[in-house]
């Protein structure tokens, strides 16, 4: 279905947005430029003539985050609402003017961040972003477009209860980052998103949609010096800044494994296992992407992948994560597996973080993940949408535009004892918050087998 | 599902072309610039130069897909593709992936009905890396693990399929829509085929299909064409064929009534998929008319059936039209759509009907074939911006016989009179061709038998960003294109 595909995209591409990497080649070919607009606004340029379209994305900084509480979705359906029309087209006008141009509008939130972004074919560029500047600028926010919208993204959030994974996320969240501006969906839950009111979504877009504030990212086939005029030009509005967010305390789970049971008629558990993690600007992350990456982010060459799946069956997919945004965020591992196997995958699971906590590495692991996260970053900027994400995170986590000559040196620097040593303090076998979202009574699922420190369920 | 992941490639696979049109380049596309060889053993060779990045990928694509398969041995074509992953006569399991992760790249692999794709990304300085190792497991295959990969086969199954009610909707959909032909069965296989496969099953498989004659290996990237081509002719050139594989006779009978299917299902919303019998490229001109139908009825946000049902009406969650004209053997094209809370999948059928109906009625304005013809153009570009997109364009289309099709792509397009979209509606969008699928949701909780919510939990997706985060290895390439180009990856 649409929906889900956007979504599932939505997802790859903040994925690759926060873990991306970089070698020294692609960044010479980005050729970035930075410029301040005279409204406060950083523009990033990188011109890409292969081929005739150019890709647009500006965040804002109106994520989930922002939601107050008792309004968690307002950021989705202020962004949603945008969508719908400027005070002279109608959504319906809308729709017909970028789709006769085969072009894509789009405004969507992350929990850090609000993006709103085009792609066009270059003919049709100037059009497209004039048609996202006025919806910006001089969105319609019409009562009625605000009501349908809110009653599609409580819809969404019915649709998307049916997925067990989602289940699991969520709940996971809840648990993590409790009352947190980390700790709900972007689309809020289906009693908050749909009590919000049309003064709710403008109040929102008035205090949050300001250029002082924003980060544009244009890649395409521009003049870096034209393109700087014309988004002068149709951005010049939205004047003043955003006030900084209170930087929330980082999560932490109290000894023994805290077990979230959601019964469910599946044939799989689906389970999350995790506990605190860490900011985009901690120091330590890049030895942290290393031991991860063996650990379990490095796809089929990860321990996790090789222990659960290879050698015992038990998961099409399994990896590691840490979610490394504005705040810190959370550790987890994430996997699926028949409801009879959940104890026994949890206990191969446990036993590997508790492996890479007390024995070095391997030198081969630890070459090949280097190799492999400095070798593979031009892989990732294969896209203009790519290219345009990866200007945003420079930007938006600080890393400078040398980040791309840096990185190689990072994470060649990273060694054996580090690895370790931040398993050490990162990872915690004993303090785990566990969600399983499965059929309980086929599960079975025993924390007392996980940890003997176990406590109950506090489902 | 299928149709949507073949789609979207299809939509990405026309880029080039379009590229053509839209820079006003008197010599045609990129075709011209595909370097293409037949190897004495049969192997097909394509190459294409694309020096925006210092990247290459390879795709090696075998013809061979679960329309080769037979009743009892379903999912055989999508376990053999696993075991491509664990070892051969000189690397053991999982080696391949190690090592081209050790040189920077992305590998992975997908099967659909008509075809079984592996495909590796790289930095070009080690495209002879994934080469030689490609070669190795065409010539060498020896898997180890059988039984705990069929497991993780199994896991995959009830993942993809027995827990997502949509996904179960479809496939009993195609299984009532096709009696005879192979698309009966899905992709992935019956649960219970899965189980009985043997290790002497797949060996005998790869035998069979995995040989040179069968596949075509595809290249594009920064390097110097002429050069790979003879890397590739060392690399492959010395491969025996086996067997001839046998050819796919089944033929689907005209349908002459509606069929229906009910799938009960733990779920909370009730879901609508209905399929109809439509011809492919390989079968009829009509495809391109067919492809521009399916733009007006269901392509983007100002489409009929997303105004009526998503925004006037708002009885459905999403509705989507997919159609792909690239299939091997005449297909389906879906009309599918989520119900909101509260409304019942006939009212909404009825809706669809109506706009049909009316479609059928009237040939759509000029201003509204002319949309649907320009989302046609940009999704060629916008699709040319990724190089494993183009491999996979020129691989689907030699496959279909020739790949100089991406290049009459658009003109075939573009050709499309609003009479001839009413026509094709007239003659295929009619109720006997059709096969209606309707979901019945029993709940979520085990043994409901209502429905309703549960507890005090909310779901959404924004987790789902976040455990990407640092150091989650992205999935390769064809996630990104909407979970993928085929169907079942690795």
């Amino acid at each position: 279905m649409r929906s889900t595909l956007v979504k599932a995209t939505v997802v790859a591409v903040v994925a690759a947005l926060t873990s991306v990497a970089l070698s020294a080649t692609p960044s010479s070919a980005l050729q970035i430029k930075r410029i301040k607009l005279s409204n406060g606004a950083v523009l990033l340029v990188s011109e890409q003539h292969q081929l005739p379209m150019m890709s647009v994305s500006i965040a804002f900084d109106a994520g989930s985050r922002r939601d107050p509480a008792g309004k968690e979705g307002l950021a989705e359906l202020t962004a949603a609402s945008l969508e719908q029309g400027t005070k002279q087209l109608s959504a319906a006008d809308f729709n017909q003017k970028i789709d006769f141009m085969g072009s894509s509008i789009s405004i969507a939130v992350d929990r850090d961040y609000t993006y709103a972004s085009m792609t066009a074919i270059k003919k049709y560029a100037p059009e497209t972003l004039h048609l996202l500047a006025q919806s910006l600028e001089d969105p319609g926010l019409r009562e009625s477009d605000i009501a349908r919208k809110r009653s599609d993204q409580v819809a969404g959030i019915k649709a998307n209860e049916e997925e067990p994974g989602y289940a699991a996320m969520v709940a996971f969240a809840k648990q993590i980052f409790d009352n947190g501006p980390y700790g709900h969906p972007t689309a809020g839950f289906a009693d908050t998103a749909g009590k919000l009111t049309p003064d709710d979504v403008r109040n929102f877009y008035r205090h949050y949609y300001k250029m002082g504030s924003a980060t544009i990212a244009v890649a395409g086939d521009v003049d870096a010096t034209s393109i700087e005029a014309r988004i002068e030009h149709e951005l010049g509005g939205l004047p003043g800044t955003v006030a900084a967010q209170a930087e929330p305390a980082a999560p932490s789970v109290a000894p023994g494994i805290h077990v979230q049971l959601i019964d469910r008629n599946v044939a799989q558990a689906n389970l999350i296992l995790g506990s605190g993690g860490i900011a985009r600007s901690n120091p330590d992350y890049y030895k942290l992407q290393v031991m991860n990456y063996i650990l379990g982010g490095g796809g089929f060459s990860s321990r996790l992948m090789r222990v659960v799946r290879s050698k015992a069956g038990l998961a099409y997919s399994i990896d590691s994560g840490f979610s490394a945004s504005k705040f810190p965020g959370a550790f987890a591992v994430v996997l699926q597996t028949k409801n009879q196997s959940a104890d026994e995958a949890l206990k191969l699971i446990i036993a590997q973080l508790r492996q890479i906590q007390s024995q070095p590495v391997a030198d081969r692991e630890l070459v090949s993940a280097r190799k492999y996260l400095i070798g593979s970053f031009p892989l990732r900027l294969d896209r203009q949408s790519q290219i345009v994400s990866f200007m945003l995170q420079v930007e938006l986590y600080g890393l400078g535009l040398d980040y791309a000559e840096r990185y190689p040196k990072l994470i060649d620097e990273v060694t054996k004892a580090d690895v370790q040593q931040v398993a050490q303090k990162y990872l915690h076998p004993d303090a785990l918050d566990l969600v399983a979202v499965a059929n309980q009574s086929a599960a079975k699922i025993s924390a007392s087998v996980l940890t003997t420190q176990a406590t109950a369920s506090k489902q | 599902m299928n149709h949507t992941n073949l789609r979207l490639s299809v939509l990405a696979a026309c880029t080039a072309a379009a590229l053509a049109v839209l820079s006003g380049h008197a010599r045609a596309g990129i075709s011209d610039n595909v370097k293409y060889q037949k190897l004495p053993n049969g192997l097909q060779v394509l190459v294409l130069e694309n020096h925006k990045a210092p990247v290459a990928t390879l795709n090696v694509f075998y013809r061979v897909g679960s329309r080769n398969e037979v009743f009892g041995e379903t999912g055989i074509s999508h376990l053999c593709e696993h075991l491509m992953f664990r070892g051969t006569r000189k690397y053991g399991p999982e080696e391949f992936s190690n090592i081209i992760a050790e040189n920077g790249g992305e590998d992975n692999a997908f099967t659909s009905a008509d075809y079984t794709d592996y495909f590796e990304v790289i930095n070009r300085d080690h495209l002879s890396v994934p080469l030689s190792l490609e070669a190795d497991r065409m010539a060498n295959f020896a898997p180890k693990g059988f039984d705990s990969e069929k497991a993780v086969v199994m896991e995959e199954r009830r993942l993809r399929t027995e827990d997502s009610p949509q996904e179960a909707l479809e496939e009993q959909v195609e299984a009532a829509a096709f009696t005879a032909h192979p698309y009966h069965w899905p992709v992935i296989g019956w649960m219970h085929d899965i189980q009985g496969l043997t290790l002497d099953d797949a060996l005998r498989y790869h035998a069979v299909y995995y040989s040179p004659q069968n596949a075509i290996v595809v290249a594009v990237g920064d390097f110097d064409g002429a050069k790979l081509i003879k890397q590739l002719a060392e690399s492959f050139g010395a491969i025996h064929n086996g067997p001839k594989p046998p050819p796919v006779t089944e033929v689907e009978p005209p349908q002459d009534g509606e069929h229906r299917v009910t799938l009960r299902h733990a779920a909370n919303l009730p879901a609508l998929a209905e399929a109809f019998h439509a011809p492919n490229y390989r079968s009829s001109t009509d495809a391109f008319a067919i492809e521009v139908a399916g733009e007006v009825l269901g392509d983007g946000k100002s489409s009929r059936l997303y105004k009526d049902l998503v925004v006037d009406k708002r009885m459905v969650v999403d509705v989507n039209v997919e159609y792909d004209m690239t299939s091997f053997d005449p297909n389906l094209l879906w009309i599918a759509a989520q119900m909101r809370p509260g409304v019942k999948a006939d009212d909404v059928l009825a809706e669809v009907d109506r706009e049909i109906d009316l479609m059928a009625a009237q040939p759509p304005a000029a201003a509204e074939l002319q949309k649907a013809k320009n989302l046609e153009e940009a999704g060629f570009v916008f699709g040319q911006d990724s190089i494993f997109q183009e491999a996979m364009q020129l691989g689907v289309y030699q496959m279909l016989g020739d790949y100089h099709l991406i290049d009459h792509y658009l003109a075939g397009i573009d050709k499309v009179t609003a009479t001839d979209v009413q026509r094709v509606i007239r003659q295929y969008l009619v109720k006997k061709h059709r096969t209606v699928g309707v979901l019945v949701p029993t709940g979520l909780l085990p043994h409901e038998a209502g429905g309703g919510a549960i507890g005090t939990v909310h779901y959404a997706p924004a987790l789902g960003a976040e455990e990407g985060a640092s150091g989650v290895r992205p999935r390769p390439e064809p996630v990104d294109f909407g979970a993928n180009l085929g169907e079942v990856a690795r």
